[in-house]
């Protein structure tokens, strides 16, 4: 008989934090960026950036879903730098803006394979979630 | 209740940050000799149509009146190939552009940035 192990990258608690703060940092650098531009469109992505900010260290029930925020982070910032490749002008401030969302994505990819446990983890994480949350709807 | 009072605060700051770093108002630049001149403010540029002189050089002073980055882009109509890039930079400042010369003709101007913020300009 095998038993299955769930393997994570040996990570310290403080080395733990400090992913999450930077995490969070770098959420609210891109949302103060996004803010600076002005118009309605930066502005609403600077609101989404910074909700994930507060989402990413909310207390409380938010926590235990706090994968499917971490996975909306990547998403959201990946459809940002896939906008500006696509549509976005070149500008000093906006390449600086780049390099740090592309570090968000990094950061935010490290904690998930940290805390989830990878691509197989996410999945099993995200099944039981979403059988928990409909459990709970019904 | 302390959580939406975080977030309804954030959302406060946010707008105060957006309104508050822009609209600085003050007389428009005068035009420099055989150019044009372009003020950006409130998201907007201060005409919809510029004229210039058709066949030479001619110097466009932009005049970027708010913290939101701007600049002005000239392409022929229907073309998304520009036929000048200006430099983009925050306000406020002044740049004075040096546009190559154009034929006479109707041509577009706009923000990169900020495409919805666009114009005519007449080469004549």
């Amino acid at each position: 008989m095998t038993t299955a192990t769930r393997t994570r990258p040996a990570v310290s608690r403080p080395a733990a934090g400090l992913l999450r703060a930077s995490i969070v940092l770098l959420t609210l650098a891109t949302a103060a960026i996004h803010l600076t531009l002005g118009g309605v469109l930066f502005t609403m992505n600077a609101v989404g950036y910074a909700t994930l900010a507060i989402l990413m260290v909310a207390p409380g029930p938010i926590g235990h879903f706090r994968l499917f925020i971490r996975l909306a982070l990547i998403g959201f910032t990946t459809a940002t730098i896939g906008g500006w490749l696509l549509f976005g002008a070149r500008f000093p401030l906006a390449y600086l803006d780049k390099a740090i969302e592309v570090a968000l994505v990094a950061a935010v990819a490290l904690e998930v394979w940290y805390l989830d446990g990878g691509p197989l983890g996410v999945a099993r994480r995200t099944r039981s979630l979403l059988t928990k949350l409909l459990g709970a709807a019904r | 209740m302390r959580w939406s009072a975080s977030v309804a605060g954030l959302v406060v700051v946010a707008l105060g940050i957006v309104t508050g770093c822009s609209a600085t108002g003050g007389p428009p630049p005068t035009a420099p000799p055989g150019g044009a001149v372009l003020i950006a403010n409130g998201l907007a540029f201060d005409r919809h149509q510029v004229d210039v002189p058709a066949g030479k050089p001619f110097p466009l002073l932009f005049e970027n009146r708010e913290i939101a980055p701007h600049n002005v882009a000239i392409f022929a109509e229907g073309s998304d190939d520009a036929l000048f890039v200006g430099e983009i930079f925050s306000g406020s400042a002044s740049r004075m552009y040096e546009v190559p010369p154009l034929a006479s003709g109707t041509y577009r101007f706009r923000c990169d940035v900020h495409p919805e913020m666009s114009g005519t300009l007449i080469s004549t």
